[in-house]
């Protein structure tokens, strides 16, 4: 067993023990610990296999930028693949996988691919698998994606709720180390609405791992303090387990908070992940900087670590990391681990400084090698010896921990995700934010500072400063004392080690080693984003958090450049992963999308009605009666009854909106293409209304209810275009214009009562005299109802093509005016039909709809040409439609069509050829648009725009349907197969 | 008029249906979640330069609350249904600055009270809800989820929503939902 837990320290609860396994094998750790950490008290270092390599992973790091310790995480539909188990905190009865290995982690049939490895080089695929062409998706892509790969999702749905929230603030500060907590308190005691997410579960940052002192408290004593003062501050809310994600447009954050990810029985209630959005006026990064591992041989061995992560281990989780350390540095950090293995008792062997110059304060008992360097990490599952190289002399020294420091990049991630570069500084050796970004700042370590008191400092100069800008005073406070705190002054980067015998990983989860590069620059793909691309480095789920800077110092290096020269690759959200089911939040299975329900809904489902989804509306699509098996049957006898007798439908989805004003008149004459300025009041007519490039967008009746307002209604699915589009033409175009628009949609339930007996029905509700005389078709007006019980809006309009009214009344007695009008209608023979039998009574007549109004086509297509008005001086679309080619001879225009054996039927979507043309696209003369069984002709029936169709009624021709293999004879016709003169609707 | 028939079939009862009669309060550990009765709301519609209410003592006579809709747009709103009679008489008395669109049956109310009511309707409008950003009397156009909603702060720890009649039920189990957590167990 290499690491344990030591007896004392640490920030673990050791009177709450908690079982786990891993890989089946049942453990136990101690509340407050990591996974990670947990394995590690454990003796389990070996805890993956690589990517690609296969090669044995142990755990690198203490957080969120772990590239190897990525394990399955719960069972079932509760399993997470790739979870970072440094980041994953150990509950009771947590359940880990490890991944990519078979059949065991221990022993993993797919590490034979590190014998392949001289082939397996950056790109070997796209050389490899070149030929033949047809094996790649048969063969080669099958068995590399077997091969190579880390966890599997599971194919279970996820038992837990997701759930979004907003948030917002005057600073939002990313990240609870000193830093943030000093900035939190800064401006929250100048009274700013302060947010503070940190991604780990206690706040205080690195003061969690460290040793020094801040006035007179230990740190991370001093670290909850600090919290304790933020949390009785009403204005700062903090949110821990909350990893910020991403900086977008008007300041808005992301940010996904692990609710429940660490318990271990999930409430119900409660969900699994929080998305937040947070919007601040101001944002500052406290983010800290991230450790640069260093690039020598096997540095990827079980038993190398972070310096920084190691000391975590010891400070905050109680655990030496293995039983003899070395340290392979080249700055001061490494020193402060040094002390601490040494404070608790483990045996530190040796400290190997790449720098010549011995810094002077140490005082240890290690053996300290300057101006050296590790060349070879050994041990294969564990790290046993390294080989250290100084002044011409290489030494092996057996270790079986190697924790190793190459200075420190700033985590500016978030400062660069909207479009800002990183620049790169030769004094601090690392690449920082970009200047001048609006309303974010950073300080601390993200801000190239060092030691505890200079970021303590930093952040609270920075809260004060953000918090001053918007208005509220701050006085920083002056910074506690700090003692023992070692700091790391920034050294030159090593971006690499000579000497090395075995392979020197630079992206650890990807598997990108020192050759990988040499090789993208040699083959032409040395500029960043290429070696990227060609390497893949840096785009796997810690995209490059420990790799991308060493990548871009070893580019540097074999091109002769400096590091800035080459450049950094884009930043962009995410910055660690975040799950589908926090994105999706709410919004799955029946809150996928909203319902919108018709006022006649619960009426419809009374009576039966089986339901079509019609955009966010669920539309009555027919009314089966008993003994009615087939769909077709309920239609068919609903479009009989209706063209009998008589039928109510349920029209309440057709957008509706009132249009108020002296100048609504005048509105409408510009919107609509055929003239409304005299439409006289108690009339409705039918309108078309055209886009400016003279297309036709949508149709519908408008009425005048007075002689300043107009009720328009509109088509189900473009309601909320029209009603946009409405608003554009009144806001932006015409201002001018003394009119006003509502969406009345909802406020209405509109009832069509079709058939030759509609009047005798209606008139038994209505008050009014609605004789044809009286009340003509096209008369439009408000009405008495049930002995001026109510009062309604009555329109003789018919969409059947019989005599019908649409009879509109306030939503809420849609119901009971339907039983009224059923009740009236049981002497006639009333049935209520729904969406099919609509369809059908409308094709009989030829009536369009969108499947009609398609985009592509003019008034004239349509057979509407005559509605475009010739004398208005202008109307939306106008100038546009007097283009030649929409008024060129041999357009689609509007034909109906009938098989030529009234056994045959037709679907929509079916193509027209003439008759006997080859089935070429070139001979292609249309399509059939809409389709459907017409009980009055006895067969199907169909709308088509044919090319020069009007003039073809008669012809005989082919419908073709090619995705179902019919080949049907037809003939086009007149586009009106019921009453072609409009009898009916005058009667 | 033509000459009125005695033989009228009348409305059964009841004769309106409430849009979430058949969703029940949702009282939760600091919040709850109600329908309000299905009273009065009044569209008013002026031009959209017009950004003070100078009718608003009229309104305020007729019984009913002014809340902000849009530029030149405003909801007056009442609890209980306002006569046809009456709705007449006050559209007549705001002509010509301002018409009136009844939407008494288009819009349906949901009240969330409580001290936690801010804190689950941040779940779903981006609406800033904090009293010093959205004090009492405050209204908004804003979305709640995926659902377009008219917020209004009723009082500190009373926010009502008017919502299309068709979406009502939706947003409700939407609300619903967002108020989980707070379930009493």
């Amino acid at each position: 067993m290499t690491s344990y837990r030591l007896p004392t320290g640490g920030l673990v609860d050791r009177t709450a023990p908690l079982s786990f396994t891993f890989d089946g094998k049942a453990l136990s750790g101690l509340a407050g610990d990591s996974l990670a950490s947990a394995l590690l008290a454990n003796g389990v270092r070996l805890v993956g296999r690589s990517f690609k390599y296969h090669r044995p992973r142990g755990i690198l790091t203490a957080g969120a930028s772990e590239p190897n310790a990525l394990v399955t995480v719960g069972t079932g539909g509760r399993s997470e693949p790739n979870s970072r188990a440094t980041m994953q905190e150990l509950y009771a009865g947590l359940v880990a996988t490890s991944q990519n290995r078979w059949p065991s982690l221990d022993l993993d049939i797919g590490a034979l691919n590190g014998l392949l490895w001289p082939f397996l080089g950056a790109g070997f695929y796209y050389k490899t698998f070149m030929w033949p062409g047809a094996l790649w998706e048969k063969l080669y892509e099958p068995f590399i994606r077997k091969a190579a790969g880390l966890g599997r999702a599971t194919y279970e749905s996820d038992p837990d709720q997701y759930e979004k929230q907003w948030a917002h603030c005057d600073l939002l500060v990313v990240g609870a180390g000193p830093a943030g907590l000093s900035a939190a308190l800064a401006a929250g005691r100048a009274g700013a609405r302060v947010i503070v997410a940190d991604e780990q579960a206690h706040a205080g940052g690195a003061l969690l791992s460290e040793t020094a002192t801040i006035g007179g408290a230990s740190a991370p004593c001093f670290a909850a303090a600090m919290v304790a003062e933020l949390q009785s501050l009403p204005n700062v809310q903090l949110l821990t387990r909350a990893t910020v994600f991403g900086w977008y447009d008007d300041m808005v954050f992301g940010a996904v908070e692990r609710v429940q990810k660490h318990v271990a029985a999930p409430q119900a209630h409660r969900p699994m992940e929080r998305l937040w959005r947070i919007v601040a006026r101001r944002a500052l990064l406290a983010t800290g900087a991230e450790e640069r591992p260093l690039v020598f041989g096997g540095n990827d061995t079980p038993g190398v670590m972070m310096a920084g992560a190691a000391r975590t281990y010891l400070n905050r989780y109680g655990i030496a990391a293995g039983r003899k350390a070395a340290i392979f540095t080249t700055n001061d950090s490494g020193y402060a681990l040094a002390r601490d293995l040494e404070a608790a008792g483990v045996e530190l062997a040796a400290i190997v400084d790449s720098r010549r110059q011995r810094p002077s304060d140490y005082r240890g008992k290690a053996r300290l090698i300057s101006g050296a360097i590790v060349t070879d990490a050994r041990g294969g599952k564990s790290l046993s010896s390294i080989r250290v190289s100084h002044d011409g002399r290489t030494e092996d020294i057996s270790v079986d921990l190697l924790a190793m420091s190459g200075g420190f990049n700033p985590v500016i991630n978030l400062a660069c995700h909207r479009g800002g570069r990183p620049v790169w500084s030769d004094a601090q050796g690392a690449f920082l934010a970009p200047e001048s970004l609006a309303g974010l700042a950073l300080a601390g370590a993200a801000n190239a500072v060092t030691g505890i008191a200079a970021c303590l400092a930093d952040g609270a100069e920075a809260g004060a400063r953000l918090a001053a800008e918007l208005g509220f005073a701050a006085a920083p406070d002056s910074t506690p004392s700090v003692e023992d705190d070692i700091i790391a002054a920034p050294t030159a980067p090593l971006w690499s080690v000579p000497g090395s015998k075995v392979k020197a990983f630079v992206d650890f989860q990807n598997d990108v080693h020192v050759k990988d590069l040499g090789l993208a620059v040699r083959e032409g793909y040395g500029h960043v984003e290429l070696a990227k691309r060609y390497t893949t480095m840096g785009m796997a789920t810690d995209q490059g958090k420990l790799s991308n800077v060493n990548a871009i110092g070893l580019l540097a290096q074999v091109r002769g450049v400096s590091p800035g020269e080459v450049g950094t690759t884009t930043f962009r959200p995410f910055y660690t992963p975040v799950s589908f089911a926090a994105l999706a939040g709410a919004h799955h299975g029946r809150h996928f999308q909203p319902v919108r329900k018709s006022p006649m809904h619960d009426w419809a489902k009374a009576r039966g009605a089986t339901f079509v989804e019609t955009g966010l509306w669920y539309r009555p699509a027919w009314f089966p009666q008993p003994g009615e098996t087939h769909w077709r049957t309920s239609v068919d006898r609903e479009v009989r009854n209706v063209r009998a007798n008589v039928g109510l439908c349920d029209m309440s989805t057709l957008g509706k909106i009132e249009i108020c004003g002296s100048d609504a008149a005048a509105f409408l004459d510009r919107v609509y293409c055929n003239p409304f300025l005299k439409l006289p009041v108690g009339k409705a007519r039918y309108g078309l209304m055209l886009r400016e490039d003279g297309m036709v967008y949508d149709d519908g009746t408008t009425s005048r209810i007075a002689e300043d307002r107009f009720f328009m209604t509109t088509t189900t699915a473009y309601a909320a275009g029209v009603m946009n589009h409405l608003e554009f033409c009144s806001q932006a175009l015409w201002p001018e214009l003394d009119m006003r628009l509502a969406s009345a949609t909802d406020q209405w339930a509109q009832l069509a009562v079709a058939g030759p007996k509609a009047r005798a029905v209606l008139s038994q509700i209505v008050d009014d005299d609605i004789s044809d005389a009286a009340f003509p078709f096209l008369a439009a007006g408000e009405v008495s109802l049930c002995g001026s019980a109510l009062r309604g809006r009555l329109f003789r309009i018919s969409f059947s093509g019989e005599l019908a009214y649409e009879l509109a009344v306030p939503a809420g007695f849609g119901p009971a005016i339907a039983d009224a009008i059923m009740a009236a209608g049981e002497a006639h023979g009333i049935c209520a039909y729904g969406a099919e039998a609509l369809a059908v009574l409308r094709i009989e007549k030829g009536h369009v709809t969108h499947n009609e109004i398609n985009g592509t086509v003019v008034p004239s297509d349509l057979g509407l040409g005559r509605m475009v008005s010739a004398k208005k001086p202008d109307f939306i679309g106008r100038a546009m439609l007097a283009r030649e080619g929409l008024q060129a001879p041999g357009r689609a225009q509007l034909v109906g069509v009938v098989p030529l054996d009234k056994a045959d039927a037709f679907r929509s979507g079916a193509h027209i050829l003439a008759a006997g043309a080859e089935t070429t696209l070139e001979n292609d003369q249309g399509y059939i648009t809409s389709s459907c069984f017409s009980p009055h002709v006895g067969s199907s029936i169909g709308l088509a725009l044919v090319r020069n169709g009007a003039a073809r009624h008669g012809e005989e021709i082919v419908i073709w349907n090619g995705l179902r293999g019919e080949i049907t004879r037809g003939r086009l016709c007149a586009p009106v197969f019921v009453d072609p003169e409009g009898g009916r609707l005058h009667g | 008029m033509a000459e009125m028939t005695t033989n009228r079939i009348p409305l059964t009862a009841p004769p309106t249906q409430a849009a979430l009669a058949d969703r029940a309060p949702v009282v939760r550990e600091g919040v709850t979640l109600e329908a309000l009765p299905e009273g009065t709301i009044l569209h008013l519609l002026a031009r959209p330069t017009q950004v003070a209410a100078p009718f608003a003592d009229k309104v305020a006579a007729a019984g009913l609350d002014l809340r902000v809709v849009a530029p030149g747009q405003w909801f007056a709103t009442a609890p209980t249904v306002m006569s046809g009679a009456d709705l007449v008489v006050l559209s007549q008395a705001l002509k010509p600055e301002v018409d009136v669109v009844d939407q008494s049956h288009g819009r349906v109310g949901i009240v969330l009270h409580g001290p936690l009511a801010a804190r689950v309707l941040a779940k779903g409008t981006a609406v800033d809800l904090d009293p010093s950003a959205f004090p009492v009397g405050r209204s908004a156009t804003t979305l709640v989820g995926h659902i377009a909603a008219h917020l209004t702060r009723v009082n500190a720890e009373r926010f009502e929503i008017v919502v299309q009649r068709g979406f009502a039920g939706s947003l409700f189990d939407d609300l619903s939902q967002m108020s989980l957590e707070f379930a009493r167990l």
